[in-house]
């Protein structure tokens, strides 16, 4: 009952992942008419390390990671906090506020867009009418523009950890809280003392799982900013998507993307390993 | 220990705030899809008190190409989801009826698959594609997104199929059932929600997919995100269009989030935490 799948799997995924190790040994071009591949031995890898463009475009994917992963965190861990009664009020909240995440990326983005546009948006101009020069827009200002993709990122996410935070806070056992109150601790110290110690795995899931799916982003910046203004939001997945498919440099790309895959494996294989010891 | 009113007070504050966040988005663009070009432009802001108008819909269906994209994405989603089922929920409960540890392992290796950057798989799917001469065919999106899609079935699959008590199941193997008769006859029946969560994700997922179709698909397959896209493209940018074009985009998330939460909130607990 397993072979079907596992044929499948190795046709489309297994296949194409080989493949793309092979052809990043090639100099091969696509607007090359001739369509030649020169085998280049580990030259596109050796390229990459001195690239300032793979440089920097870490570096922001860095910022991005950071910045979406410990908001969202936060803000989920707010808003599970805020909804955990089960009123029928309350229910029918939470359910609005996972729509934000099943919208496509990029519609997400393309609402944003406009909210942040520098002319009619709604943002910019209640930023006007509060003093605030809002020059080219949130998302053309070099100083601001990574915070105002970070948070459209925090918009769609956020509802994502809050799931899964309510799912942490719905198993914890009550005891502690009964023994914690005959002591007479405070709710905020009961906070403090039990309920974050107790959902630590809970954290640690979070912070993987976001912490793979924000390396990948790509919708709301191609929707956005396409990576400016200059480089400042070129994150790795969209600089590697611009080498391959704008300029068709598929050995080069098929190298960035591979070294891209290894540092979402390593986080991955973490992840994976905290799950099964969460089960034993 | 009763809780203070203030802070009853305040919790009631930052649950509006909130909702003011997470819909303000929304809203904007439902009333946009009904203002004309000059309220949805308009300084300062309209936010409820404008003329309510149908013609950018009227426009976006008569004038531009949306129900063709429209087509094409559901015919994109439903060929991913049946596929990534009729893959993924026999295995996966394969994977949770074996007793072999090895076995029970490659449930990870399906998991890490789904992790793995879609950037990646699609450079080199996009030469094969195109050594094929698939680019452009509904086949080339349907095949990569399934391979994710169907990962997560697996892995989805599995934990909820731990959960169904196996003493019926070994009852019909006695009787001389076969493994696809009993997985058939009595597993499935009882694994429906689990199996309307998974296919909840799949849809999501291959609908809301953006990256694949960008380059697997041809002027004539393009899917719904890229036909707003092209509503930017044109001479001038409707707002109205684009609004109109995303609302039916965001359909399926809409009605998703509100009318089946409880398969989706499951779905997505159990992607994400349980092993």
């Amino acid at each position: 009952m397993l072979a079907p799948l596992l044929i499948f799997v190795v046709a489309i995924a297994i296949y194409p992942l080989l493949f793309s190790i092979y052809i990043s040994f090639f100099k091969y071009r696509l607007t090359d008419p001739n369509q030649v591949r020169t085998f280049v031995g580990l030259t596109n890898y050796l390229d990459a390390i001195h690239d300032q463009d793979i440089r920097k475009a870490l570096i922001n994917t860095l910022i991005f990671v950071i910045g979406t992963v410990s908001l969202e965190i936060v803000v989920g861990l707010g808003m599970a906090l805020l909804l955990t009664d089960e009123s029928r009020r309350i229910h029918i909240t939470r359910a609005f506020l996972l729509i934000p995440m099943a919208i496509p990326p990029l519609v997400v983005g393309l609402i944003w867009k406009s909210l942040y546009n520098a002319d009619f948006g709604v943002i910019p101009y209640y930023l006007k009418a509060l003093g605030v020069d809002v020059g080219r827009g949130p998302l053309g200002e070099l100083s601001t523009a990574m915070p105002a993709v970070i948070l459209i990122d925090i918009w769609q996410w956020s509802p994502l950890l809050m799931v899964i935070f309510l799912a942490g806070l719905k198993s914890l056992p009550q005891e502690p809280y009964e023994a914690a109150r005959v002591d007479g601790a405070s709710r905020l110290q009961s906070f403090l003392h039990i309920t974050l110690p107790l959902l630590q795995p809970i954290f640690l899931i979070a912070l993987l799982l976001r912490t793979m799916q924000s390396f990948k982003v790509f919708d709301i910046i191609y929707a956005t900013t396409a990576g400016g203004p200059g480089t400042k939001t070129t994150v790795l997945n969209f600089h590697i998507f611009t080498v391959g498919m704008t300029f068709f440099n598929m050995g080069y790309a098929a190298s960035l993307a591979n070294i891209l895959l290894i540092i979402v494996a390593i986080i991955s294989v973490i992840y994976v390993i905290v799950l099964e010891r969460q089960q034993l | 220990m009763k809780t203070p009113t203030w802070e009853k007070v305040l919790k009631e504050i930052l649950i509006l705030l909130v909702i003011f966040f997470f819909m303000m988005p929304i809203f904007w663009l439902v009333t946009t899809a009904f203002k004309f070009g000059r309220d949805a432009f308009a300084i300062p802001p309209k936010w409820i008190f404008f003329d309510y108008t149908l013609r950018n819909f009227e426009q976006v269906l008569t004038e531009t190409k949306t129900g063709r994209f429209m087509m094409n994405s559901i015919i994109i989603t439903t060929g991913t989801t049946l596929l990534s089922l009729a893959l993924g929920v026999p295995a996966g409960y394969a994977i949770a009826r074996s007793k072999t540890k090895f076995i029970n392992l490659s449930s990870y290796f399906f998991l890490l698959l789904l992790m793995i950057p879609p950037i990646a798989m699609l450079i080199p799917f996009y030469l094969i594609m195109r050594d094929l001469h698939l680019l452009g065919s509904y086949l080339a999106v349907i095949l990569l997104d399934t391979a994710f899609d169907a990962a997560f079935v697996v892995w989805m699959m599995r934990s909820y199929f731990q959960g169904v008590p196996q003493e019926m199941e070994e009852a019909a193997l006695v009787d001389g059932a076969s493994h696809w008769q009993s997985f058939f006859q009595v597993a499935l029946p009882l694994s429906i929600p689990g199996i309307i969560a998974a296919a909840l994700y799949c849809i999501i997922f291959s609908w809301n997919d953006f990256l694949f179709a960008l380059m697997l698909t041809s002027p004539s397959t393009k899917t719904i995100p890229l036909g707003i896209l092209a509503s930017f493209s044109a001479s001038e940018i409707s707002w109205g269009h684009m609004a109109v074009t995303s609302l039916f985009a965001i359909v399926p998330a809409v009605i998703i989030s509100l009318f089946l939460n409880r398969y989706f909130v499951q779905g997505l607990t159990m992607g994400a935490t349980k092993g």
